[in-house]
């Protein structure tokens, strides 16, 4: 395979990085281990910040958040829901902190409207009564799925293609020059050379052992793990943040029909490491409690742990083409390591991929003394073009238009039969929880209880698939879905656990299905 | 009125138990929270089928268990108790076949075959044991049913014979919805016009001697009926696969207890939440119900505790994993010690929580950690009761009848009326 551009990384910054170069005229092509957003961008809290959060503690990321904020709103509209956030003083919260934040959001260029207590209980009837000021800030709930699927349509649009299931196994250097890479296919087990006359390490978290793999050692990229808590619920319906100084468990993002609550830091050593420990599942819920009293009687849904990619490299000569804030950083290889033709991104957050991808991709234009300028800021992602956010019914308004006209295999999510044969033969996998994340099948209360079973028996006939595929692909289901569910089992959710194993063991027996 | 017991619960326990009790001519009142896990479990008895290895005879593998496994319900039932209910029950209906000294091998939804020591005659006729061939059908309208999927896996089963089996689906459906569930088909196949329209699009379509298999949908309330005629039209034998809840058997099953019971006046109160009692020393003296809001008591001299477990919030955990039994709050048993481990990491093993519930002795009276029954006249049974698997073992149903028919015998002695 030859491409121009080759990017390592399909998560949202990949993503982006893959539209920008292939809009601006580069043929690109983009290669993911995985899925597509099954790194940090599909573990997140969902959370589109306006910047609030960083005003006191890192102006400049905050600046960079509205910024982008504005343009994610003009250009990917049908991804995000405008929920609105609300910044919260508490009883007991540092009572400085809320002037610095007014302050600050007025120099980061935020806009900020301090509400009275009781506007503040109206409008979220569910917050703390004890909170002492609040103050709305335009944070949203973005889908990062959405995102980067309609990310990869433009891109496609434009010629640019991804291949999710293709593991970089070596980058292939040339005197001094990265110029390809040699990728597994990983479900056929096949290998790929593709020679590119760019390579951009997208890898976030991981870009530390893709650039090893060009011969670029010690970058200092260091996984911070958070987990984050689904609700059952929309406790509230606007972005809360509490109004102190970043910490753990004080952001609570309505997102679809839940809620995420988040999340924790904690340094780890492997980028892969997505332990869920019980004391910060307890962490998360005392959290939750503060911000919404009877937090935990709410169900939980499933519990995950995403990692930020925290770039901390001496070594590095950090380039950027505008200022240079701790918020991401573009490593030139050329300087660091004597590698050309080769640029990794890291460091940022969801909020910024857009500005991220613009970024390298300059980098990368700098280096190739081309002149060709970002359009990414003004084209609108597919769907988006209408300028009109989604909102928490826009499935129930599409569904109710067609009642009586298909099936609801997932009654939770309401995906119908056509929808799911649909995504079952455009992405060509046998693997739900590929379709899981594309459709959001299996993401309510039952966590698949019902759709599950059924979505497999409709796998198998509209792909005609064996028996055995089919049944590997019901039990890998149940298997991933369970990681995600035991840390949290209690109330309801162990009650819905129980009647789940009650289906698939007492009534189905899947443990003894042949493989 | 002061009743001789009140069962809380409408599950298979709860109805055995009452329905032992009213044939021993006690005065019993089922209060129940809802239709009770019938609705949603299906019919089958499925009495020992792993253990964890496949188990052939339940019979020999009950014996095992009195001495591996002291602490298992049916241990505590005793393995005479429960070969004597699984006689009661099957007596109960000319419906039920099976037995205790081996099991059957019963297709699933997805085409497993489950080990079942009693079942509904419909189901049992799909014994895989029997070999042969089978048509599987299914109907586009049915999610809850996949007969390709489940056909092939019938033929790839080991289920110490060959099975052929195929699929077929058809486009009849409830007044032409797309989207019926089991009970929509189950009132749809009592009617004639129904049947004769699916017996135009099969008939053609069945060959040799095919046993022909649907999904276990045919008829509500005149079932047989409705079965019997499809295997005349047909020709060829006819037999029910169970699908995803609603179970359209396990219903039937509901009724045909529901019935019998009412037949010896016991009825059963629906929308009763049990929210507390009043206990005396060793005693319950009477149970608080919450029906639509108002709170009733009622008395009795015997009280059976049917509620069942996690499932059905007869067990319940809060998020500080404390385990609860939250009607009369019986101490909880068969708990791991540390709460970082109640569940195994793998979704298909055992998990360390998976055995919490009640600890019953041989009368199924709730026990303390002594071992002493913490309340003279409170019998706890079905799922309620920890010290088993029920879901990986498939003894879920079994239980419920054992522990309900032990539990009521256990009463019936002590009144001296146990004949």
């Amino acid at each position: 395979m030859e491409t121009e551009v080759l990017v390592i990384g399909g998560g949202a910054t990949g993503v982006g990085v893959l539209r920008d170069a292939a809009m601006r005229g580069f043929s690109s092509l983009l290669v993911e281990r995985s899925d597509l957003a099954m790194g940090t961008t599909g573990r997140f809290h969902g959370l589109l910040h306006s910047g609030g959060r960083y005003v006191v503690k890192d102006p400049n990321a905050a600046k960079e958040c509205i910024g982008e904020n504005i343009v994610l709103r003009r250009i990917a509209a049908d991804c995000i829901e405008d929920t609105g956030g609300l910044f919260v003083s508490l009883a007991g919260d540092d009572p400085d902190y809320p002037d610095r934040f007014v302050e600050g959001c007025h120099e980061s260029g935020i806009p900020v409207e301090e509400i009275s207590r009781s506007e503040a209980l109206r409008r979220e009837p569910r917050l703390n009564p004890k909170l002492e000021s609040a103050f709305l800030v335009p944070d949203a709930a973005m889908d990062s799925w959405k995102t980067v699927w309609a990310g990869v349509r433009s891109a496609s649009d434009h010629g640019g293609r991804a291949l999710p299931y293709h593991k970089v196994e070596s980058l292939v250097v040339d005197n001094g020059r990265v110029v390809g890479a040699v990728a597994q296919d990983v479900r056929s087990g096949e290998e790929v050379r593709i020679d590119a006359a760019f390579v951009l390490n997208a890898a976030g978290a991981w870009a530390a052992q893709v650039a090893e793999m060009a011969g670029a050692e010690g970058l200092a990229v260091r996984p911070g793990r958070g987990i984050m808590i689904a609700m059952n619920h929309r406790l509230v319906n606007t972005v809360i943040n509490r109004c102190i100084m970043p910490s753990d468990g004080d952001i609570l993002v309505p997102i679809r029909t839940v809620c995420v609550i988040g999340t924790t830091d904690e340094e780890v050593a492997d980028p892969d490491d997505n332990e869920i420990p019980r004391d910060e599942v307890q962490q998360m819920l005392d959290a939750g409690e503060e911000l919404v009293p009877g937090f935990r009687e709410a169900r939980p849904l499933r519990v995950w742990a995403g990692v930020r990619p925290l770039f901390q490299d001496a070594r590095a000569d950090i380039t950027s083409t505008r200022d240079v804030t701790r918020a991401h950083a573009i490593v030139d290889h050329r300087e660091r390591d004597g590698l050309g033709r080769f640029l990794t991104i890291t460091g940022g957050k969801f909020t910024s991929f857009r500005l991220m991808a613009e970024d390298i991709v300059d980098a990368m234009c700098d280096q190739m003394e081309e002149i060709r300028p970002c359009r990414t800021a003004e084209e609108p992602l597919p769907d988006s073009e209408g300028g009109d956010y989604y909102w928490v019914g826009s499935r129930l308004q599409a569904r109710d238009a067609s009642l009586g006209e298909d099936q609801i295999i997932c009654e939770c999510e309401m995906v119908t039969r056509a929808p799911l044969e649909e995504a079952l033969e455009r992405r060509n996998t046998t693997n739900l929880d590929d379709i899981r994340r594309t459709l959001r099948l299996g993401m309510g209360p039952c966590q698949g209880g019902f759709c599950i079973y059924r979505a497999t028996g409709i796998l198998h006939e509209s792909q005609k698939l064996d028996a055995s595929t089919a049944n590997g692909s019901l039990r890998s289901f149940l298997q991933e879905r369970w990681k995600g569910v035991h840390p949290i089992l209690y109330g309801d959710q162990f009650r819905q656990a129980r009647f789940d194993e009650w289906v698939f063991q007492g009534l189905l027996d899947v443990e003894h299905l042949p493989l | 009125m002061i009743y001789d017991c009140a069962v809380v619960g409408s599950g298979l326990a709860g109805l055995c138990a009452a329905l032992r009790l009213v044939e021993g001519g006690m005065r019993v009142s089922v209060v129940a929270k809802g239709t009770g896990s019938l609705h949603l479990g299906g019919a089958t008895i499925d009495v020992m089928g792993y253990g964890p290895d496949p188990i052939t005879s339940p019979r020999a593998a009950l014996a095992l268990l009195e001495n591996d496994r002291p602490d298992h319900p049916y241990s505590r039932a005793g393995a005479e108790v429960v070969a004597e209910a699984l006689t009661w029950f099957t007596g109960l209906s000319e419906d039920m076949v099976g037995d205790l000294r081996e099991n059957m091998l019963l297709p699933t939804p997805v085409g497993a075959g489950k080990p079942t020591a009693v079942a509904p005659r419909s189901i049992a006729s799909g014994d895989l044991r029997r070999g042969g061939s089978m048509v599987i059908c299914g109907f586009r309208a049915l999610k809850d049913l996949y007969p390709t999927y489940l056909a092939e896996n019938l033929a790839k089963g080991a289920f110490g014979t060959e099975i052929d089996a195929r699929a077929v689906t058809l486009d009849a459906t409830p007044e032409g919805r797309v989207d019926a569930n089991g009970l929509g088909f189950a009132r749809a196949f009592e009617s004639a016009d129904f049947r004769t329209e699916l017996v135009r699009q099969l008939g053609s379509r069945l060959n040799g001697v095919e046993r022909v298999g649907f999904p276990a949908v045919l008829g509500l309330d005149r079932a047989d009926e409705v079965r019997a005629e499809l295997s005349a039209a047909l020709e060829h034998e006819v037999f029910e696969i169970p699908t995803l809840p609603p179970s359209v058997p396990g219903i039937r099953l509901f009724r045909t207890l529901k019935r019998a019971l009412g037949r010896l006046g016991c009825r059963i109160t629906m929308g009763a939440t049990v929210v507390g009692a009043t206990t005396e020393a060793a005693r319950v003296n009477d149970l608080h119900l919450d029906i639509v809001n108002r709170v009733a008591r009622m008395s009795a001299r015997h009280f059976v505790l049917a509620t069942g477990g996690v499932a059905t919030g007869g067990i319940g955990m809060d998020s500080y994993n404390r385990l609860s039994e939250p009607v009369v709050g019986l101490p909880v048993s068969f708990i791991p010690r540390s709460a970082d481990h109640l569940f195994d990491p793998t979704y298909l093993a055992s998990h360390p929580v998976g055995t919490a519930g009640v600890a019953v002795d041989p009368e199924m009276r709730a026990i303390d950690r002594s071992g002493e029954p913490l309340y003279d006249n409170l019998r706890v049974v079905g799922a309620t009761v920890g010290g088993a698997e029920p879901w990986r073992e498939k003894s879920g149903n079994g239980i419920a009848v054992a522990t309900g028919f032990a539990a009521a015998k256990a009463i019936l002695q002590s009144e001296g009326a146990w004949n």
